[in-house]
């Protein structure tokens, strides 16, 4: 088992980063009426673990116990039915899915899987209607209709379920479903409280850590507690007994994006940029998401360049990174953006050594 | 109008009478046009004495081809009595002189040899010592492959069997027959059914019986329309094994559309089948579309029969006009010796009396401007269309006439005129739909620009980002037939093309290129492939007790315990390529059909 997972805090009361609002959820689910709540902040900041001991709180260990289900929904639209598969995982009080798999028919799953739901209203020993929980992941990637019946179904179905949102950004979520919800903002921790639990960590594996071994590991995380610890084991896999200059390994997709960067900065011609989207389009294929390559690509160019040409070039990448959003071909607009700065680091060139 | 819908009625009460139904059928438009002459012009006698005996015998059953006939001959006496010496036209001249031997064929002299003599062995040997008894004759529509096969056949004397298309279902129809409880069966059903029996029991003449001694020729002309792989893939087989085992001779005739336009699935479908058809042993045979000069001759030939002075000028023009289809040449040839008839009754339905004078010079400004009317649309493959745009020929120098109206822009803005029809007029001709134009600009466009033009590289690029934007405005939004969206669809694809032809202002150099069929398709399969996979890892990713996001798995998780799997880094390529070779070399067997299309010379592009 990864150390990610080996040392997710079980409980509320074991967590170290977010202290404060797992008191705070302790203290809202033992009042016993627990609202809607949506969970939101970067990744990598402990949404999913908070929620995961939320629901061992409220229901105990049993909510540990989940089977993996992979599902059929037959859903009547009117004229036709609609076969939808659908990964969920479940324990006898809560599901938990990814309703934006189903892309756009993700609607369809919300209503339906809560009605399901509705109809198997469990019953505490105490003759006591209980309710159960749903959690949505990725609630951010909704679309526009199902997220306005997620807010149908919310109201309709509130006595007998819970919903428990999760995503990134909140501004993506509809004003009216973030009005019913408890809003629960996780910020990224901060790299004092990484050092923290990775000597923490450290300790529990019996690992000797030369000083500032863990604080390098954090500057490098980008504020991600799941990255920090994942690079820890990689570092404790390349080279153990740790040296204080040890080199962290990259992810592999990060190396190739520097090496693009790299690419970039050699040479600017359409040929180089035709190999650059091979490449671009190889980073892709391996599902790392456009955004974050895109990201990642202007940090390793940023890393590279001039002082002057740095706003222009970022100016860009926001630019294109907004377009990627309302567009619908990630590489079209990935290219556009290596071509523009191309054509910038090109003229800069020229002008300053002719 | 009243006269008009009595005949109507009349004729299709009447379904047995084949001769009057056909004549009837046939003529759709001239009895339009007759009924509207008659009645603006009721002084004539003839037409008053017609209608009154129509209406007297439309309730005798018995006569009923009685008055249809009578209303042929009335409608072609009164088209005599307009145009003097002309002879009356009885039938669609493409029926008329539907070639009755094979001297008369228009079709190239070898094909019909081979076709002759593929049916020749068929029909002359005993049947067992020959294992394919299919031949598949392909070609564009209007080649004269079912005027080859059916003179053929009459010239060995063969009894010649089609397959009859069942009309097709309309929907109130079916609704009307599962509320009577008729079971309703696909064409494709129907088909399968008829293609099953014809391959075990044979063709079972028990119509003719009288002449069974006649050897029987199969003709298969319309092949269902499938929708979908799964049902093409029925007709396939169906097909397949007609192809191995029937014991008659059969000729499935295919019509091919336009090869190299990849969106299209019936196209891609039909040389699927042909292929899949050869390699089970039928003989194939391709029928080139008609040479200018046989099309030229048939016409001529026509004419003379139907002593109609055409010029000869005008029969180039429509030869050429027609493409190749010569079914499509006699039609515009019958349709342009109407026509004078047409250009003199037009005007008088507009009650402008100068035409009745016979103003000859003003005649001759209407045929010509009717001229107009024949002549098939010019299409473009898709692939001459994207080499037009990414050419980018351009006149080497401005020949700009100082036109006060014209607005002035900047030199930077300033582009030389195009050596081609407005961007918009060619992707009409080429049927070009935005998305497949986007992704094929994207794919190919940078090999066009000159290598020192970054700042042009990045014109195009963001001009294909925003047609993008434009395309996914809405995605996923079932507005497929939305005027909203063919507007969109029309501007991405405007934005699209002319952003190309615009940004590449240093286009490179002239030279071979081939047109790549766009990598993204391919990227987008895989993705698809690898997002399904890592949704199904990123529960042992967790421990198995839940979820995480997709990108999450795939961006931290697995270049992780890929790491800790190995021991080592390997490196990003040789990992993931390695794992992702099989799948692309897949993918790319399955395109190789399109390929073909792809490669495309520069030349090929020149010549157009």
């Amino acid at each position: 088992m990864l150390w990610v997972d080996k040392y997710r805090p079980k409980t509320l009361d074991q967590v170290m980063v977010h202290e404060d609002i797992a008191q705070n959820l302790k203290k809202l689910v033992t009042e016993q009426d627990c609202p809607h709540l949506l969970f939101y902040g970067p990744s990598g900041s402990g949404k999913k673990t908070l929620i995961m001991a939320l629901l061992r709180q409220i229901f105990g260990s049993s909510a540990e116990k989940v089977k993996v289900e992979n599902r059929t929904w037959k859903i009547d639209a009117g004229s036709r039915t609609i076969d939808l598969e659908l990964t969920t995982l479940s324990s006898t009080n809560h599901i938990e899915l990814s309703p934006s798999d189903v892309g756009f028919q993700d609607r369809y799953v919300v209503q339906e899987i809560i009605k399901d739901m509705a109809k198997t209203r469990p019953i505490d020993i105490k003759g006591k209607k209980g309710y159960k929980v749903l959690v949505l992941n990725e609630v951010d990637k909704l679309s526009r209709e199902a997220q306005y019946s997620l807010r149908r179904t919310m109201e309709k179905y509130s006595a007998s379920c819970r919903l428990i949102l999760c995503c990134n950004s909140s501004s993506k979520v509809t004003e009216a479903i973030r009005s019913r919800c408890l809003n629960v903002r996780i910020n990224a921790p901060s790299e004092e409280q990484i050092v923290k639990v990775l000597e923490f960590i450290g300790k529990k594996e019996g690992l000797q850590l030369p000083p500032g071994f863990a604080v390098r590991i954090a500057e490098k995380s980008n504020r991600s507690l799941r990255r920090a610890i994942l690079s820890f084991e990689t570092c404790r896999v390349q080279q153990y007994p740790f040296t204080s200059n040890q080199a962290i390994p990259p992810m592999d997709w990060e190396e190739y994006v520097s090496e693009i960067a790299s690419d970039i900065m050699r040479e600017q011609s359409p040929k180089k940029l035709f190999q650059v989207r091979g490449k671009l389009y190889e980073l892709l294929i391996n599902c790392i998401p456009s955004e974050i390559v895109l990201k990642r690509l202007l940090y390793e160019l940023l890393k590279k360049l001039d002082e002057e040409l740095k706003h222009e070039v970022s100016h860009w990448a926001a630019y294109y990174e907004h377009r990627m959003r309302l567009g619908q071909k990630a590489i079209f607009h990935l290219e556009a953006f290596v071509a523009k700065f191309m054509s910038i680091y090109k003229a800069f060139l020229i002008a300053t050594f002719g | 109008m009243g006269k008009r819908n009595s005949v109507v009625i009349l004729s299709s009460d009447d379904e047995d009478d084949e001769s009057s139904l056909s004549s009837n059928r046939s003529y759709p438009k001239p009895k339009l046009l007759i009924t509207r002459t008659t009645s603006r012009e009721p002084k004539k006698p003839r037409f008053s004495g017609s209608r009154s005996r129509l209406s007297k015998e439309s309730s005798n059953a018995d006569e009923i081809t009685f008055p249809c006939e009578d209303f042929d001959e009335f409608f072609y006496g009164s088209k005599v009595s307009a145009v003097s010496g002309r002879n009356s036209i009885k039938e669609l001249w493409v029926d008329k002189y539907m070639p009755r031997s094979l001297d008369e064929l228009t079709v190239h002299k070898k094909k019909v040899e081979e076709v002759k003599a593929w049916f020749e062995e068929r029909l002359r040997d005993s049947k067992e010592n020959l294992k394919n008894n299919v031949i598949v004759i392909s070609g564009q529509a209007g080649v004269g492959k079912s005027t080859t096969i059916h003179v053929i056949a009459s010239h060995f004397g063969a009894t010649l069997c089609e397959w009859n298309a069942p009309t097709p279902t309309i929907w109130q129809e079916h609704m009307h027959n599962a509320s009577t409880g008729v079971h309703y069966s696909s064409k494709l059903d129907e088909f399968v059914n008829f293609i099953e029996k014809i391959r075990k029991y044979g063709l079972i003449p028990s119509s003719f019986s009288a002449e069974s001694k006649s050897p029987i020729v199969l003709l298969i002309d319309d092949l269902p329309v499938t929708h979908g792989r799964v049902a093409f893939e029925r007709l396939q087989n169906c097909l397949l094994l007609l192809a191995r085992s029937t014991q008659i001779p059969t000729a499935v005739l295919i019509t091919d559309y336009g090869k190299a336009d990849s969106a299209d699935h019936t196209a891609r479908y039909m040389e699927e089948l042909q292929l899949s058809l050869e390699s089970a042993g039928a003989c194939k045979v391709a029928f080139n579309p008609i040479t200018n000069n046989s099309i030229k001759k048939a016409l001529s030939r026509i004419c003379k029969q139907e002593q109609c002075n055409v010029t000869s000028e005008l029969i180039d023009l429509i030869a050429k006009a027609s493409g190749g289809d010569i079914r499509h040449a006699i039609t515009s040839l019958q349709l342009f010796c109407v026509k004078p008839d047409l250009g003199l009754s037009l005007p008088v339905c507009n009650s402008t009396r100068s035409y009745s004078d016979g103003n000859s010079h003003e005649i001759n400004a209407l045929i010509s401007g009717f001229s107009l009317l024949f002549g098939r649309d010019e299409t473009l493959s898709l692939f001459h269309a994207l080499g037009k745009f990414l050419h980018n020929k351009r006149e080497n120098e401005a020949t700009m006439v100082s036109d006060p109206d014209a607005f002035f822009v900047r030199d930077k803005f300033a582009r030389l005129p195009m050596r081609m029809d407005a961007p918009e007029k060619v992707l009409c001709q080429a049927h070009g739909q935005a998305r497949p134009i986007a992704d094929f600009l994207h794919e190919n466009v940078l090999d066009f620009i000159s290598d020192e033009a970054m700042e042009a590289v990045w014109d195009v690029a963001s001009y294909l980002s925003d047609s993008d934007l434009l395309l996914s405005s809405f995605h996923g939004v079932l507005t497929r037939y939305n005027e909203a969206e063919s507007v969109l669809q029309s501007a991405a694809a405007s934005v699209a093309v002319r952003g190309v032809l615009f940004g590449n202002s240093h286009p490179s150099p002239s030279r071979w290129h081939t047109i790549r069929r766009p990598k993204l398709w391919q990227v987008e399969q895989l993705l698809l492939r690898n997002q399904k996979e890592t949704v199904s890892q990123r529960f042992i990713a967790n421990g198995g007790s839940s979820f995480s996001n997709l990108s999450d798995v795939a961006a931290e998780y697995l270049p992780v315990l890929k790491w800790l799997g190995h021991g080592g880094s390997s490196g990003f390529e040789a990992d993931h390529v390695h794992a992702y070779k099989d799948a692309w070399d897949d993918s790319i067997e399955k395109m190789s059909l399109d390929d073909e299309g792809g490669q495309i010379s520069d030349d090929e592009i020149e010549d157009w």
